[in-house]
Protein backbone atom coordinates (compact mmCIF):
# COMPACT_ATOMS: atom_id res chain seq x y z
CA UNK A 1 0.00 0.00 0.00
CA UNK A 2 1.30 3.52 -0.79
CA UNK A 3 2.38 5.27 1.94
CA UNK A 4 0.02 8.50 0.98
CA UNK A 5 -2.91 5.63 1.38
CA UNK A 6 -1.69 4.72 4.56
CA UNK A 7 -1.21 7.79 5.47
CA UNK A 8 -4.88 8.93 4.79
CA UNK A 9 -6.36 6.33 6.53
CA UNK A 10 -4.88 6.65 9.99
CA UNK A 11 -5.46 10.47 9.51
CA UNK A 12 -9.25 9.29 9.10
CA UNK A 13 -8.94 6.36 11.83
CA UNK A 14 -7.46 9.26 14.19
CA UNK A 15 -10.38 11.46 13.32
CA UNK A 16 -13.19 9.03 13.75
CA UNK A 17 -11.73 8.02 17.22
CA UNK A 18 -11.44 11.97 18.14
CA UNK A 19 -15.14 12.44 16.91
CA UNK A 20 -15.98 9.44 18.81
CA UNK A 21 -14.22 10.84 21.80
CA UNK A 22 -15.64 14.07 21.86
CA UNK A 23 -19.51 13.13 21.07
CA UNK A 24 -19.25 10.44 23.97
CA UNK A 25 -17.25 12.07 26.22
CA UNK A 26 -17.49 16.11 26.08
CA UNK A 27 -20.85 16.38 24.55
CA UNK A 28 -22.75 13.65 25.83
CA UNK A 29 -20.93 13.22 28.81
CA UNK A 30 -23.27 12.01 31.64
CA UNK A 31 -24.71 14.03 34.34
CA UNK A 32 -22.43 13.54 37.88
CA UNK A 33 -23.29 10.39 40.28
CA UNK A 34 -24.56 12.94 42.63
CA UNK A 35 -24.63 9.87 44.87
CA UNK A 36 -21.56 8.58 44.72
CA UNK A 37 -19.28 12.16 44.77
CA UNK A 38 -17.82 12.99 48.15
CA UNK A 39 -19.47 15.83 49.72
CA UNK A 40 -17.98 19.14 50.05
CA UNK A 41 -19.28 19.86 53.19
CA UNK A 42 -20.69 17.97 56.36
CA UNK A 43 -23.01 20.00 58.09
CA UNK A 44 -25.69 19.97 60.63
CA UNK A 45 -28.96 20.86 58.90
CA UNK A 46 -29.87 23.39 61.27
CA UNK A 47 -25.80 25.35 60.86
CA UNK A 48 -26.32 25.24 57.73
CA UNK A 49 -30.02 26.77 57.05
CA UNK A 50 -28.44 29.65 59.57
CA UNK A 51 -25.90 30.53 57.40
CA UNK A 52 -28.14 31.13 54.71
CA UNK A 53 -30.58 33.14 57.29
CA UNK A 54 -27.46 35.19 58.20
CA UNK A 55 -25.91 36.05 55.15
CA UNK A 56 -27.46 34.46 51.93
CA UNK A 57 -24.62 35.89 50.11
CA UNK A 58 -21.37 34.11 52.07
CA UNK A 59 -23.64 31.17 52.33
CA UNK A 60 -24.18 31.47 48.36
CA UNK A 61 -20.78 31.80 47.50
CA UNK A 62 -19.89 28.55 50.03
CA UNK A 63 -22.24 26.10 49.11
CA UNK A 64 -23.98 26.73 45.76
CA UNK A 65 -23.17 24.29 43.06
CA UNK A 66 -21.91 21.93 45.60
CA UNK A 67 -22.66 18.70 47.46
CA UNK A 68 -23.25 18.84 50.56
CA UNK A 69 -24.26 16.01 53.54
CA UNK A 70 -26.61 17.37 55.97
CA UNK A 71 -27.97 15.85 59.27
CA UNK A 72 -30.70 16.72 61.76
CA UNK A 73 -34.33 16.22 62.57
CA UNK A 74 -37.20 15.60 60.15
CA UNK A 75 -39.71 17.56 59.50
CA UNK A 76 -41.69 15.47 56.93
CA UNK A 77 -41.61 14.00 53.64
CA UNK A 78 -43.28 15.23 50.80
CA UNK A 79 -44.66 14.33 47.66
CA UNK A 80 -45.62 16.79 44.48
CA UNK A 81 -45.68 14.85 41.13
CA UNK A 82 -43.22 12.43 40.52
CA UNK A 83 -41.02 14.13 43.43
CA UNK A 84 -40.70 13.05 46.67
CA UNK A 85 -39.52 15.87 48.94
CA UNK A 86 -37.35 15.56 52.73
CA UNK A 87 -38.20 18.79 54.67
CA UNK A 88 -36.43 19.99 57.68
CA UNK A 89 -38.02 22.94 58.68
CA UNK A 90 -36.75 25.47 61.05
CA UNK A 91 -38.71 28.52 60.56
CA UNK A 92 -42.48 29.97 59.79
CA UNK A 93 -42.71 32.92 57.30
CA UNK A 94 -45.26 34.72 55.72
CA UNK A 95 -45.64 31.81 53.44
CA UNK A 96 -45.62 28.71 55.48
CA UNK A 97 -42.91 26.61 56.71
CA UNK A 98 -38.91 27.28 55.77
CA UNK A 99 -36.28 24.97 56.00
CA UNK A 100 -34.28 22.81 53.69
CA UNK A 101 -35.61 20.90 50.64
CA UNK A 102 -34.59 17.72 49.73
CA UNK A 103 -35.31 16.74 46.47
CA UNK A 104 -34.65 12.62 46.30
CA UNK A 105 -32.73 10.89 43.54
CA UNK A 106 -35.73 8.19 42.20
CA UNK A 107 -33.68 5.31 43.47
CA UNK A 108 -34.18 6.86 47.48
CA UNK A 109 -37.77 7.96 46.94
CA UNK A 110 -39.48 4.52 48.42
CA UNK A 111 -36.98 4.61 51.58
CA UNK A 112 -37.74 8.36 51.99
CA UNK A 113 -41.53 7.92 51.79
CA UNK A 114 -41.05 5.22 54.98
CA UNK A 115 -38.94 7.55 56.79
CA UNK A 116 -40.84 9.08 59.74
CA UNK A 117 -41.05 12.85 61.18
CA UNK A 118 -38.83 13.73 64.03
CA UNK A 119 -36.19 10.65 62.55
CA UNK A 120 -32.60 11.72 62.71
CA UNK A 121 -31.49 11.37 59.19
CA UNK A 122 -28.47 11.91 56.83
CA UNK A 123 -29.01 13.49 53.44
CA UNK A 124 -26.32 13.69 50.67
CA UNK A 125 -27.35 16.54 47.79
CA UNK A 126 -26.26 19.16 45.55
CA UNK A 127 -27.44 22.41 46.77
CA UNK A 128 -29.04 24.99 44.09
CA UNK A 129 -29.31 27.93 46.01
CA UNK A 130 -31.43 29.61 48.89
CA UNK A 131 -34.70 31.23 47.66
CA UNK A 132 -35.50 33.79 50.78
CA UNK A 133 -37.39 30.58 52.10
CA UNK A 134 -35.62 27.73 51.54
CA UNK A 135 -32.60 26.30 50.63
CA UNK A 136 -32.93 23.68 47.68
CA UNK A 137 -30.91 20.32 47.43
CA UNK A 138 -31.39 18.31 44.68
CA UNK A 139 -30.33 14.46 43.20
CA UNK A 140 -30.09 13.67 46.92
CA UNK A 141 -29.55 10.39 48.83
CA UNK A 142 -30.21 8.73 51.96
CA UNK A 143 -26.93 8.25 53.88
CA UNK A 144 -28.10 5.27 55.83
CA UNK A 145 -24.74 3.64 58.06
CA UNK A 146 -24.34 6.25 60.85
CA UNK A 147 -20.89 7.15 62.05
CA UNK B 1 -34.19 40.22 50.47
CA UNK B 2 -35.99 40.81 47.33
CA UNK B 3 -37.68 44.43 47.95
CA UNK B 4 -40.24 43.04 45.85
CA UNK B 5 -40.74 40.00 48.39
CA UNK B 6 -40.54 42.09 51.23
CA UNK B 7 -43.38 44.28 49.50
CA UNK B 8 -45.72 41.25 48.49
CA UNK B 9 -44.94 39.96 52.44
CA UNK B 10 -46.59 43.35 53.36
CA UNK B 11 -49.22 42.59 51.58
CA UNK B 12 -50.15 39.38 52.68
CA UNK B 13 -49.62 40.56 56.65
CA UNK B 14 -51.87 43.32 55.96
CA UNK B 15 -54.96 41.37 54.62
CA UNK B 16 -54.59 38.23 57.12
CA UNK B 17 -57.19 39.38 59.29
CA UNK B 18 -59.67 40.14 55.82
CA UNK B 19 -60.84 37.29 53.28
CA UNK B 20 -57.95 37.57 51.44
CA UNK B 21 -56.43 34.24 50.43
CA UNK B 22 -52.38 33.41 50.20
CA UNK B 23 -52.34 30.91 47.75
CA UNK B 24 -48.66 28.87 47.55
CA UNK B 25 -46.57 26.60 45.81
CA UNK B 26 -42.70 25.39 46.40
CA UNK B 27 -43.14 23.06 43.68
CA UNK B 28 -44.49 24.65 40.94
CA UNK B 29 -42.80 23.71 37.49
CA UNK B 30 -40.75 26.27 34.87
CA UNK B 31 -39.74 24.43 31.27
CA UNK B 32 -38.22 26.47 28.88
CA UNK B 33 -37.46 25.04 25.40
CA UNK B 34 -35.63 26.17 22.04
CA UNK B 35 -35.10 24.68 18.83
CA UNK B 36 -32.90 26.06 15.68
CA UNK B 37 -31.40 24.34 12.74
CA UNK B 38 -29.06 21.72 14.86
CA UNK B 39 -30.20 21.17 18.28
CA UNK B 40 -33.07 21.55 21.00
CA UNK B 41 -32.75 22.71 24.25
CA UNK B 42 -34.89 22.00 26.94
CA UNK B 43 -34.86 22.35 30.86
CA UNK B 44 -36.91 21.91 33.70
CA UNK B 45 -37.25 23.08 37.07
CA UNK B 46 -39.38 21.77 39.23
CA UNK B 47 -38.93 23.83 42.28
CA UNK B 48 -40.68 27.08 41.80
CA UNK B 49 -41.69 29.12 44.43
CA UNK B 50 -44.88 30.90 44.35
CA UNK B 51 -47.52 33.35 46.01
CA UNK B 52 -50.54 34.56 45.05
CA UNK B 53 -52.93 36.75 46.19
CA UNK B 54 -56.70 36.31 45.90
CA UNK B 55 -58.03 40.14 46.44
CA UNK B 56 -55.09 41.89 44.90
CA UNK B 57 -53.99 39.85 42.34
CA UNK B 58 -50.40 40.48 43.78
CA UNK B 59 -48.24 37.00 41.88
CA UNK B 60 -44.65 36.55 42.43
CA UNK B 61 -42.22 33.40 41.89
CA UNK B 62 -38.86 32.95 42.00
CA UNK B 63 -36.35 30.70 40.90
CA UNK B 64 -33.32 29.14 41.51
CA UNK B 65 -31.17 28.74 38.11
CA UNK B 66 -29.07 26.02 39.14
CA UNK B 67 -32.43 23.73 39.60
CA UNK B 68 -32.73 23.64 35.98
CA UNK B 69 -32.02 20.16 34.98
CA UNK B 70 -31.33 19.69 31.32
CA UNK B 71 -31.10 15.77 29.20
CA UNK B 72 -27.63 16.78 28.47
CA UNK B 73 -24.82 17.67 30.98
CA UNK B 74 -23.04 19.62 29.14
CA UNK B 75 -25.73 21.84 28.39
CA UNK B 76 -26.75 22.02 31.38
CA UNK B 77 -23.01 23.61 32.15
CA UNK B 78 -22.89 25.83 29.25
CA UNK B 79 -26.20 27.42 31.09
CA UNK B 80 -25.08 27.95 34.28
CA UNK B 81 -21.73 29.08 33.63
CA UNK B 82 -21.63 30.66 30.02
CA UNK B 83 -25.41 32.11 29.45
CA UNK B 84 -26.80 32.30 32.86
CA UNK B 85 -23.78 32.59 34.85
CA UNK B 86 -25.71 31.42 37.62
CA UNK B 87 -23.29 32.01 40.21
CA UNK B 88 -23.42 35.55 39.89
CA UNK B 89 -26.82 35.39 39.29
CA UNK B 90 -28.67 32.79 41.47
CA UNK B 91 -32.28 33.20 40.68
CA UNK B 92 -34.96 34.65 38.48
CA UNK B 93 -37.57 36.10 39.62
CA UNK B 94 -41.59 37.32 38.39
CA UNK B 95 -43.38 40.69 40.26
CA UNK B 96 -46.38 41.56 38.46
CA UNK B 97 -50.07 41.05 39.52
CA UNK B 98 -52.80 39.71 37.26
CA UNK B 99 -55.13 42.24 36.12
CA UNK B 100 -58.40 40.99 35.46
CA UNK B 101 -58.36 39.02 39.46
CA UNK B 102 -61.85 40.22 39.91
CA UNK B 103 -63.36 38.46 37.12
CA UNK B 104 -61.56 35.43 38.78
CA UNK B 105 -64.36 33.48 41.80
CA UNK B 106 -61.79 31.76 43.92
CA UNK B 107 -64.86 30.22 45.37
CA UNK B 108 -66.26 28.50 41.93
CA UNK B 109 -64.35 25.67 40.54
CA UNK B 110 -63.31 25.78 36.86
CA UNK B 111 -61.09 27.65 34.12
CA UNK B 112 -60.73 31.37 33.87
CA UNK B 113 -58.22 33.73 31.78
CA UNK B 114 -55.63 35.85 33.64
CA UNK B 115 -53.95 38.31 32.23
CA UNK B 116 -50.52 38.94 33.82
CA UNK B 117 -48.76 42.14 33.86
CA UNK B 118 -45.43 42.74 35.67
CA UNK B 119 -41.33 42.61 35.50
CA UNK B 120 -39.51 39.30 34.56
CA UNK B 121 -35.77 39.68 36.23
CA UNK B 122 -33.17 37.16 34.05
CA UNK B 123 -29.87 37.50 34.78
CA UNK B 124 -29.48 40.90 35.85
CA UNK B 125 -32.08 42.39 33.81
CA UNK B 126 -35.52 43.41 34.57
CA UNK B 127 -38.00 43.66 31.52
CA UNK B 128 -41.80 44.66 31.49
CA UNK B 129 -44.11 41.60 30.88
CA UNK B 130 -47.38 41.27 29.73
CA UNK B 131 -48.63 37.88 28.73
CA UNK B 132 -52.17 35.96 29.32
CA UNK B 133 -52.27 32.57 31.26
CA UNK B 134 -55.27 30.66 33.10
CA UNK B 135 -55.90 30.26 36.21
CA UNK B 136 -58.17 26.35 37.38
CA UNK B 137 -59.54 26.56 40.39
CA UNK B 138 -60.09 22.77 41.79
CA UNK B 139 -60.62 21.35 44.92
CA UNK B 140 -59.52 24.40 47.10
CA UNK B 141 -56.38 24.65 44.61
CA UNK B 142 -55.40 27.32 42.17
CA UNK B 143 -53.62 25.81 38.64
CA UNK B 144 -51.57 29.02 37.25
CA UNK B 145 -50.81 28.11 33.68
CA UNK B 146 -48.68 30.35 30.94
CA UNK B 147 -46.58 29.95 27.95
CA UNK B 148 -44.51 32.80 26.82
CA UNK B 149 -41.23 33.77 24.31
CA UNK B 150 -38.54 35.62 25.58
CA UNK B 151 -36.03 36.90 24.02
CA UNK B 152 -32.23 36.67 24.90
CA UNK B 153 -31.15 39.68 24.12
CA UNK B 154 -33.43 41.12 25.94
CA UNK B 155 -31.22 39.80 28.94
CA UNK B 156 -28.43 40.33 28.27
CA UNK B 157 -27.91 36.50 27.83
CA UNK B 158 -25.03 36.28 24.43
CA UNK B 159 -24.33 33.77 22.25
CA UNK B 160 -20.97 32.87 21.03
CA UNK B 161 -20.62 32.91 17.50
CA UNK B 162 -19.46 29.61 17.30
CA UNK B 163 -22.91 28.29 18.62
CA UNK B 164 -24.91 30.87 16.94
CA UNK B 165 -26.85 28.35 14.78
CA UNK B 166 -27.32 25.79 17.94
CA UNK B 167 -29.17 28.09 19.81
CA UNK B 168 -32.29 30.04 19.05
CA UNK B 169 -32.36 33.74 19.57
CA UNK B 170 -36.03 32.89 21.49
CA UNK B 171 -36.75 30.62 24.14
CA UNK B 172 -40.37 29.18 25.18
CA UNK B 173 -41.02 29.74 28.51
CA UNK B 174 -43.82 27.12 29.96
CA UNK B 175 -45.45 27.77 33.53
CA UNK B 176 -47.30 25.54 35.47
CA UNK B 177 -48.18 26.19 39.29
CA UNK B 178 -50.36 24.12 41.39
CA UNK B 179 -50.97 26.66 44.60
CA UNK B 180 -53.03 25.55 47.89
CA UNK B 181 -54.28 27.72 50.15
CA UNK B 182 -51.36 29.06 52.89
CA UNK B 183 -52.60 27.97 56.46
CA UNK B 184 -51.73 30.35 59.16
Amino acid sequence: MKLWIRILLGLAVAGIAAAFFVYHFVINKPHPDFEKIKPDYTLNAGAFYNEFKTSRENASKLYNGKVIEISGKLSRVENADTLTIAVFVFSKGMFGDEGIRCVMLKKYSEDAKKLKPDGTIRIKGYCTGFNETDVIMEHCSLIYNQK
Amino acid sequence: MNKYWIILMITAGSFTSGYTQTYVSKNGMIRFYSEASLEKIEAVNRQVNTALMSTTGDFVFRVLIKSFNFEKAMMQEHFNENYLESDKYPEATFVGKITNIRDINFTKEGSYPADVEGKLTIHGQTQPIKQNGTLEIKNDAVTAKAKFSILLADYRISIPNTVVNNISKSIEITVEVMMSKLNK
